[in-house]
C-alpha cells in the first residue's frame, strides 16, 4: 500500500513537472516564429484550391507585443490585389478594427468577423500560443515535416484558457532540441478540425533560425490550402500610438 | 496493487515515446505540390502601396411607375451607361509630406441626356491635398480631403461632412456612397497618443448655398466646392482607448452659426457581436422648414411662396440616432441598425405629403415644392422619414470562393415600405471583378419608398484594377 501511495505521489509530480514543460516547450515555439521585439514582415498568400495556385495577396504586417498581455498585436495593411490595396485591419485583444481607404470608414469587427479575408492569417501566425493556451505533453513523436524529413517531437495538447483564443483546442508538434514548430491542428468547439498548418524552410531570419513558409490546410474542404511566405523581415520601430483607430489612416508602407 | 501501479508508470512512459499515429503523415498528402508564384523581390513588392486604379463599366436599366404625386423634371432615366476611370494615389514628397489625389474620370450616357453633351464627360475630384506629419504623432492636412465619422453601417449622424457630398451613386449602398463622395475643402490637424486621438478641421465658406444638381445639371470639371464649401465648419473630436472594449469618440461641430454634439460607441459582445451607438443633437429646425428655407434661399422655391405642409420655423433640440449591431456567422456578416432623426418627417407628415400632393396633382408650384423636400433630404444624406430599420448582410465566398453576395433593405416603420437592393460580385481573377445589381422600390403608392418613381433597377458591371 505504501508503495502505491508513492507510485501515485511520483506520477502527479511527473504530470504536474510534464504540464510545466508543456508551457515552456509552447514558449519556446512562441520564440521561433515570433522575435522578441517589434517587427515588420511582408507575407505572401497563395491560395490553392484543388492543388493548383489560384489566388495570391501580399500584406505587409507590423507586429508588437502588448507587454501587459503578451499577445502580440498586429497591423496589417493589405497590398495586394489592387482592389484591396491600402485596407488595414487592426488586431489588438478585442480590439479589432477595419479601415477601408475607399469609403475612409474605420469599422469595429467582431473576433469572428476577422476571420474573415486573409488579414487573419497574418494574425493567427503570430499568435502567442503560450498566452492563449494550456498545454500538456501527450507524447514524443517522431512525425514528418512539410518536406517528409522525420523530426522527433512533442506532441502538445492545448486548450483555449482565455476569451481571446480563436480556437478551442490546439494539436502542437514541437521539435526536440530547436524548439522549431513543425505541426499544428485546430480544432473548433465541438471538436472538428478546422485547419492543418505546417512551418517549413527554416532559415536565419532576425537572428535565429525562423521559419520561412507556412501551409495552412482548409480541414473542412481539404482541396483550399493557403501557403504564406514570409519575406522582407525587419525590426521596426512601431509607437504605441499606432494601435488606435484614429491611426489606420496614416499607416503607410515604404 | 504494485503490479497495476508499476504498469500504470509503464503506460505513461510507453505513452511518451509512441511514433506517430499513421494519419497524422497522410496529411502531408494535402500539401500542394505545385510551388507557389515567386513572391515579388521584398524591394518591389509595396512599390504599388498607396494607389488603386480601375476602370470600370456599368450599365443600368430601370423601371418606372405612374406617380400619385407627379415628379417635376428631369426624369429619371430609363438607361444609363458608365464608363469610368477611378485613381486613388499618394505620392511621398518629403520624409515627411505627402500628396494625395482621389477622383473619377466618367464618360457617361443616359437615355436624358442628349448626346454629345459636355455631361457625357465629368470628373468627380473627391480629394486632394497634402499631408505633413509635423512631429511623430502630429499630423497637419490641408486640401480637399474626405473627413468621414461614425460607426454605424447605414446611418451616420455624426457624419457631419457628408451632406451634398455623394455624386452620382451606383448603389444605394451606404458602404459604396461613402466611396464616391466629395470631400471638403479645409484644415486638419490631429494630435496622438497611446491611448487617445484629437482632431480639428476647419473648412471655409467660399460659395454660397448653390441650387440642388440634378442628373442633367452636373458639371463637367468643376470641383463643385459649392457642395461642401457653403458655409464656415469647424470639427473637433477627440476618442480615447479607456478600456480594451470601450473606445468612445465625442465630438462637437459647428456650422455658421448651429452647433451640434456627437458621440460614438462600441462594444464587442462575445466572439460575434459587436454593438455600437451613435448620437448627435443640437437646436435646429424640421427638415421641413430646412429644406423650404434652402429652396428659397438658393432661389428653387420663389421667397413668398407659401409652404404646401404646415410650417414650424421655430428650432428645437432635435436628436439623430443610429443604433445597432453587427453579428457574424461563418463568412456572413448582418448589420441590424435602427435611425431616429427627429427633424424628419413624422406619420403626420407623411398623411399631409400624400393629402396635399394628390389633390392639387396639377399643381406644379404645389407637387414641386413636395418633392424638392424629399430631394433636399437625399442631397443632405438626412433620412425623410423620423424611424427606419435597416438591414444589412455580406457574404463572402457565397456558395462558392470569390463570389461576395450582399444584400440591404431599408424599412420605413410609418408604412412598412421598403428599398431593398442585392449585389453579386465575383472576383474573376485579382485584376478582374464582374458584378450584378438590382434593387426595388416596394410599397404602396402612399407609402415612402412606395411614392418613388422608380420601381426597380438592374445593373452589370465590369471592372478592371491596374
Amino acid at each position: 500500500m505504501r508503495t502505491t501511495v508513492i507510485v501515485a505521489a511520483l506520477l502527479l509530480t511527473a504530470v504536474s513537472a510534464q504540464a510545466q514543460t508543456a508551457q515552456e516547450i509552447v514558449a519556446g515555439a512562441d520564440k521561433v516564429r515570433n522575435p522578441g521585439q517589434p517587427f515588420r514582415s511582408t507575407d505572401t498568400l497563395t491560395e490553392y484550391v484543388s492543388g493548383q495556385p489560384r489566388n495570391q495577396d501580399v500584406l505587409v504586417v507590423f507586429s508588437k507585443e502588448n507587454p501587459t498581455s503578451h499577445q502580440f498585436r498586429n497591423l496589417v495593411r493589405y497590398v495586394a490585389p489592387a482592389r484591396d490595396e491600402g485596407k488595414i485591419v487592426l488586431l489588438d485583444g478585442s480590439s479589432l478594427w477595419f479601415y477601408d481607404p475607399s469609403s475612409k470608414a474605420s469599422v469595429r469587427i467582431s473576433a469572428q468577423q476577422r476571420l474573415i479575408g486573409q488579414a487573419a492569417i497574418g494574425d493567427i501566425l503570430t499568435v502567442n500560443l503560450a498566452v492563449d493556451y494550456t498545454g500538456t505533453v501527450l507524447g514524443s513523436e517522431s512525425i514528418q515535416d512539410a518536406e517528409h524529413a522525420s523530426r522527433q517531437c512533442w506532441h502538445l495538447d492545448l486548450k483555449a484558457a482565455n476569451d481571446q483564443a480563436t480556437y478551442a483546442r490546439v494539436e502542437y508538434w514541437v521539435e526536440h532540441g530547436t524548439d522549431n514548430p513543425i505541426k499544428a491542428k485546430f480544432y473548433s468547439d465541438s471538436g472538428k478540425v478546422l485547419k492543418i498548418l505546417y512551418y517549413r524552410k527554416f532559415a536565419d531570419r532576425l537572428g535565429a533560425m525562423r521559419p520561412t513558409e507556412a501551409v495552412i490546410i482548409d480541414a473542412v474542404d481539404s482541396s483550399l490550402a493557403t501557403i504564406v511566405a514570409f519575406g522582407d523581415y525587419r525590426f521596426q520601430e512601431i509607437p504605441e500610438s499606432w494601435f488606435q483607430r484614429d491611426y489606420l489612416p496614416r499607416l503607410t508602407v515604404e | 496493487m504494485r503490479r497495476a501501479a508499476l504498469a500504470l508508470l509503464l503506460g505513461v512512459i510507453a505513452l511518451a515515446t509512441q511514433p506517430a499515429r499513421a494519419d497524422e503523415n497522410s496529411d502531408l498528402d494535402l500539401i500542394p505540390s505545385t510551388a507557389p508564384p515567386a513572391p515579388p523581390p521584398a524591394g518591389t513588392v509595396t512599390a504599388g502601396a498607396g494607389q488603386r486604379l480601375y476602370v470600370e463599366n456599368a450599365f443600368t436599366a430601370a423601371s418606372h411607375r405612374a406617380l400619385l404625386v407627379p415628379l417635376p423634371p428631369p426624369a429619371s432615366p430609363n438607361w444609363e451607361e458608365r464608363l469610368f476611370f477611378d485613381a486613388r494615389k499618394e505620392w511621398r514628397l518629403g520624409d515627411n509630406v505627402r500628396a494625395i489625389y482621389s477622383g473619377r474620370l466618367n464618360l457617361r450616357a443616359e437615355d436624358t441626356l442628349p448626346i454629345p453633351n459636355h455631361e457625357n464627360i465629368r470628373h468627380d475630384f473627391r480629394e486632394g491635398y497634402l499631408s505633413w506629419q509635423a512631429a511623430p504623432q502630429t499630423f497637419l492636412d490641408f486640401g480637399r480631403i474626405n473627413l468621414k465619422s461614425g460607426v454605424a453601417a447605414g446611418f451616420n449622424p455624426t457624419d457631419f461632412f457628408k451632406t451634398r457630398s455623394v455624386v452620382e451613386p451606383l448603389s444605394s449602398d451606404p458602404a459604396v456612397l461613402r466611396e464616391d463622395r466629395l470631400g471638403t475643402l479645409m484644415l486638419r490637424g490631429q494630435q496622438l497618443w497611446e491611448h487617445v486621438g484629437v482632431t480639428a478641421a476647419f473648412a471655409p465658406k467660399l460659395y454660397d448655398p448653390s441650387l440642388i444638381y440634378t442628373n442633367t445639371s452636373l458639371p463637367s470639371f468643376d470641383p463643385m466646392l459649392d457642395r461642401t464649401n457653403a458655409h464656415d465648419r469647424f470639427l473637433l473630436k477627440a476618442d480615447a482607448n479607456l478600456a480594451e472594449n470601450f473606445s468612445p469618440e465625442l465630438l462637437f461641430y459647428r456650422e455658421g452659426n448651429a452647433t451640434r454634439w456627437g458621440a460614438n460607441l462600441t462594444e464587442s459582445i462575445g466572439q460575434s457581436i459587436v454593438a455600437y451607438g451613435e448620437w448627435s443633437g443640437g437646436s435646429r429646425a424640421s427638415l421641413i422648414d430646412d429644406a423650404l428655407r434652402y429652396g428659397r434661399t438658393t432661389g428653387t422655391i420663389p421667397a413668398n411662396a407659401p409652404s404646401a405642409l404646415p410650417e414650424n420655423a421655430r428650432k428645437s433640440f432635435q436628436n439623430t440616432l443610429s443604433l445597432g449591431a453587427s453579428y457574424t456567422v461563418a463568412q456572413i456578416t448582418f448589420n441590424l441598425e435602427y435611425h431616429y432623426d427627429q427633424a424628419a418627417f413624422s406619420r403626420q407628415d407623411w398623411r399631409n405629403w400624400f393629402r396635399i400632393g394628390s389633390a392639387n396633382a396639377a399643381n406644379h408650384a404645389i407637387t414641386n415644392q413636395l418633392w424638392y423636400l424629399r430631394s433636399y433630404a437625399a442631397d443632405q444624406q438626412e433620412p425623410i422619414s423620423k424611424q427606419t430599420a435597416f438591414l444589412r448582410a455580406d457574404w463572402v465566398d457565397a456558395f462558392i470562393s470569390k463570389l461576395e453576395l450582399t444584400a440591404l433593405t431599408s424599412v420605413d416603420l410609418y408604412d412598412g415600405s421598403a428599398f431593398g437592393q442585392v449585389t453579386a460580385d465575383y472576383y474573376l481573377s485579382n485584376q478582374w471583378t464582374i458584378g450584378a445589381l438590382a434593387s426595388a422600390n416596394l410599397g404602396t403608392k402612399r407609402s415612402d419608398f412606395g411614392s418613388l418613381p422608380q420601381a426597380a433597377s438592374v445593373m452589370v458591371k465590369l471592372a478592371r484594377y491596374f
